[in-house]
């Protein structure tokens, strides 16, 4: 589905990602963990488009998509959350639903003035399944709010439902668990696993936090200081000495 | 042709010398101040008034009204700009209001000074001869004091503890905090500099030719041609960016009429922006 | 009262046309969050255009729509090379521009008659309407504005408005989304540089009679006084900005026999009260009358 193969970058001289290659099956729940700063982030930001590689391929459902531009990439069904959360929070929770489905017929200004019926018809589809979307993570009664008067948590809630919304093919998730109470986080993660289970959809998700990417990943890739330095299935990757190695003490302390 | 060369060289140094605040400041405070080409024309008129009007000799009325207009730069900081920092206002709003605030300053100047054309009481005096080409006195006194001041900034921002600081405020202003600079210090610095610099500009403008209220207007293009030129943030590209705009505005009098000097400065923005958007000397 | 009613439809009229002009401004700016400083570019575009053409026999309807055409096609021009980049580039660029279209206006005497101005040809409708003009132009620009704000609230309610709010407030959502931010904001520009046009006709249709000093770049703030007045983003808002605007500016001319100043000076201080307006405005109340708190995005 995914094939990232050496690919570069560095700001001013340091080198973010340096030579880092992955390769994720289709309707593979794929973790990437590392410490901070082990270009994780900036990966992601490659591999959606928000910054040129300096080198190296990405392929993507058989279309190579290293400088590619990040809408058209979004356009190919590769749809990424932010670490940082980015709900729009000065659109309701509704609208920043609304905003995701692609090729909606009322995003050409000739169809607003030409065409309403059409276009009214395809937002009442869209708000239904909207509604379905924010019932199942308990946030439909926020529907009318402005999304900056949500709790961090629902914010982040709020990115991975409006994301699905966009029907992906493949979903990049940066730190999708972080600030999310632990009994909506399991709901999230069973809500991903079902998804790929039923509709085959392929994500990558970076995580912090262990036990929820050991339990959710089929694989797992560990970075450091923007290389791969170890992967495999998250008992391997948790029994592998270089990476105990790298990360003695802190969460991998936790781990062993 | 040659005359040219001279008149552009003469133009490009005030324009460098007023581009270096408009660029600083645009790297320190992240906006572009709309109202900078008016404060060049506060100081111009200042000088006028001190030295036409009030008798004061045209040094020392150009020498008070620099420093009057650095006082209502910081002044301004102190009631617009600082509170807008603490309210985390986007470089938006605080374009917006730089524009509101050239509205103001221009038409301060037009309504106590009336709209027409002023000249400095200066005496005539032939212009000196080399070939073909003629400089004036005054000519020569504009770039000389460009030179000095510019010398001048290149020692600020080596040598002294102040200008070390405006680099690195420009350079990453977060860094710059978490190491300690009292930020707001050196901004009011900065802008004081920067207008002080705006302000010399004006003044040697009205030494080549008259000054009138909306001269900042008309340089405010040229001079942020010469920032995005040089490279925004970038001292040295500001200075040198306002020598090539000065030239380039004053060779393509040789085939365009002169109305179309604003033109000229504008393609060759555009052609930055789509060629090498951040500049010669941009990082 | 009666005899007054000429002179109050007047300012109505041009409270009308200069509202049709905001709007432009206020999709742009209001909804997209686009700074463009040369709206009045536009404007002289919409009206020298219009009148022009028909100078030179193309039928008015015809040179109203070319006007039109070549504002939006100049907005477009504009946007290509700076909207990529950062936000401010667009203001340095448009207040440029705005500046060369006057030079050019005042210097291609062929083309344009220079400062001397060119007179209207015809006007719509003119030769049905018996008496005063502008009772029977007020409505019709009246009818104008209505539909221009019912287009534009109809494409502010639509999803493509919704992608116009997202990326005023960040454009990597749509963008992580597949909306083509770029386009959005060049058909922001171009409708926005359209509607101005459109008013520059009108424009030129109420003064009869166009030079370059219609188009100075005070111009451009009045828009956008009116538009931050009433609320940035909030259509009724700017339409009630302009009317306020308008009516402040007759009241000035009343005040004028007042006030010890001459008319340069009043007009000086008009347009000094707009800036400290202006920043007033973006300081304490970055809504304006109408806009909603909880939607402020421009001005944090």
């Amino acid at each position: 589905m995914l094939s990232v193969h050496d690919v570069e970058k560095s700001f001013g001289g340091i080198k973010a990602v340096d030579g880092c290659s992955l390769k994720i099956k289709k309707s593979a729940i794929v973790g990437v963990i590392g410490p901070n700063g082990a270009g994780k982030t900036t990966l992601f930001r490659i591999i959606s488009g928000f910054e040129k590689p300096d080198n190296g391929t990405i392929v993507f459902n058989g279309e190579d998509i290293e400088g590619v531009t990040s809408f058209a990439i979004a356009r190919k069904g590769l749809i990424r959350t932010f670490q940082i959360s980015k709900a729009l929070t000065k659109l309701t929770v509704e609208e920043n639903m609304l905003l995701a489905p692609q090729f909606q017929h009322g995003e050409r200004i000739w169809n607003v003035w030409l065409r309403p019926k059409d276009v009214k018809r395809q937002e009442e589809e869209n708000i239904e399944k909207a509604h379905a979307l924010l019932e199942f993570l308990g946030l439909l009664r926020l529907k009318d709010e402005y999304a900056g008067a949500l709790s961090g948590g629902q914010k982040k809630l709020l990115e991975i439902a409006r994301a699905l919304m966009a029907d992906p093919k493949m979903l990049l998730l940066d730190e999708p668990f972080a600030g999310v109470n632990p009994t909506l986080a399991m709901k999230i993660l069973e809500r991903i696993k079902e998804l790929r289970d039923n509709n085959g959809i392929t994500v990558l998700v970076i995580e912090h936090d262990m036990p929820k990417i050991m339990q959710l990943s089929d694989h797992i890739y560990v970075l450091n200081k923007g290389k791969v330095i170890a992967s495999g299935a998250p008992e391997e990757v948790r029994a592998n000495e270089q990476v105990v190695e790298a990360y003695l003490g802190g969460v991998w302390g936790e781990l062993r | 042709m040659l005359q040219l060369v001279v008149n552009g060289l003469v133009l490009g140094s005030i324009l460098a010398l007023a581009a270096i605040g408009l660029s600083m400041m645009y790297s320190i405070l992240n906006f572009a101040n709309f109202a900078h080409g008016d404060f060049l024309a506060l100081g111009a008129y200042l000088t006028f008034v001190f030295s036409a009007i009030l008798g004061v000799h045209l040094i020392l009325a150009g020498a008070i009204a620099v420093v009057i207009t650095a006082l209502v730069a910081v002044c301004c900081d102190y009631v617009i700009w600082k509170p807008m920092r603490k309210k985390g206002a986007g470089s938006v709003t605080l374009i917006i209001i730089s524009i509101g605030l050239a509205l103001f300053l221009r038409n301060l100047i037009i309504f106590l000074w009336g709209p027409d054309l002023k000249r400095y009481d200066l005496p005539v005096k032939r212009g000196i001869e080399l070939g073909s080409v003629v400089i004036t006195q005054n000519q020569i006194v504009v770039i000389m004091v460009a030179i000095i001041c510019m010398f001048l900034v290149h020692y600020l921002l080596k040598k002294t503890t102040i200008g070390k600081a405006m680099r690195a405020l420009s350079d990453n202003i977060d860094l710059a905090k978490a190491s300690g600079i009292d930020v707001d210090r050196v901004i009011r610095y900065t802008w004081a500099i920067g207008m002080a610099l705006a302000a010399v500009g004006g003044i040697l403008y009205g030494l080549i030719t008259n000054i009138n209220p909306n001269m900042g207007w008309f340089m405010l293009l040229p001079m942020f041609a010469a920032v995005i030129l040089g490279g925004i943030g970038s001292p040295y590209g500001a200075m040198l960016g306002g020598i090539i705009i000065g030239l380039a505005q004053e060779l393509s009098t040789a085939i365009l009429p002169t109305e179309y000097k604003l033109a000229v400065a504008f393609v060759i923005m555009i052609a930055v922006l789509f060629v090498r958007p951040r500049g010669i000397l941009g990082s | 009262m009666i005899e007054y009613l000429p002179y109050v439809i007047t300012v109505l009229l041009i409270a009308a046309i200069y509202a049709i002009f905001s709007l432009g401004l206020n999709l742009e700016w209001g909804f997209t969050g686009l700074i463009n400083f040369g709206h009045v570019a536009f404007f002289a575009i919409g009206a020298y255009t219009t009148v022009l053409l028909n100078l030179s026999g193309v039928p008015l309807l015809l040179s109203v729509i070319a006007g039109v055409a070549l504002a939006g096609l100049c907005g477009g021009l504009l946007g290509i090379p700076t909207l990529k980049l950062r936000e401010d580039y667009l203001a340095i660029v448009t207040i440029g521009f705005a500046e060369i279209i006057r030079f050019f206006l005042l210097n291609e005497e062929w083309l344009t008659r220079g400062p001397m101005g060119v007179h209207v040809f015809s006007r719509p409708f003119e030769e049905l309407i018996p008496g005063d003009y502008n009772f029977f132009l007020f409505p019709f620009v009246l009818v104008v504005l209505v539909i221009c704000y019912l287009l534009l609230e109809k494409l502010i309610k639509s999803p493509w408005g919704r992608v116009l709010k997202s990326i005023r407030e960040d454009e990597d959502v749509p963008a992580s989304l597949g909306k083509n931010v770029f386009s959005y904001k060049i058909q922001a520009l171009v409708l926005g540089s359209m509607i101005a046009g459109l008013a520059g006709s009108l424009l030129a249709f109420y003064l009869q009679y166009i030079n370059p000093r219609n188009f100075m770049p005070i111009e451009t703030f009045y828009a956008w006084i009116a538009v931050v007045l009433g609320g940035s983003g909030n259509n009724k808002g700017t339409i009630l900005g302009a009317l306020i605007l308008w009516t402040f500016f007759s009241g000035t001319r009343f005040a004028q026999g007042y006030l010890p100043f001459s008319p340069t000076q009043m007009g000086a201080l008009r347009i000094l009260f707009i800036g400290v307006l202006l920043i007033m405005i973006m300081m304490f109340k970055p809504e304006g009358l109408l806009g909603k708190k909880e939607e402020l995005t421009l001005a944090r």
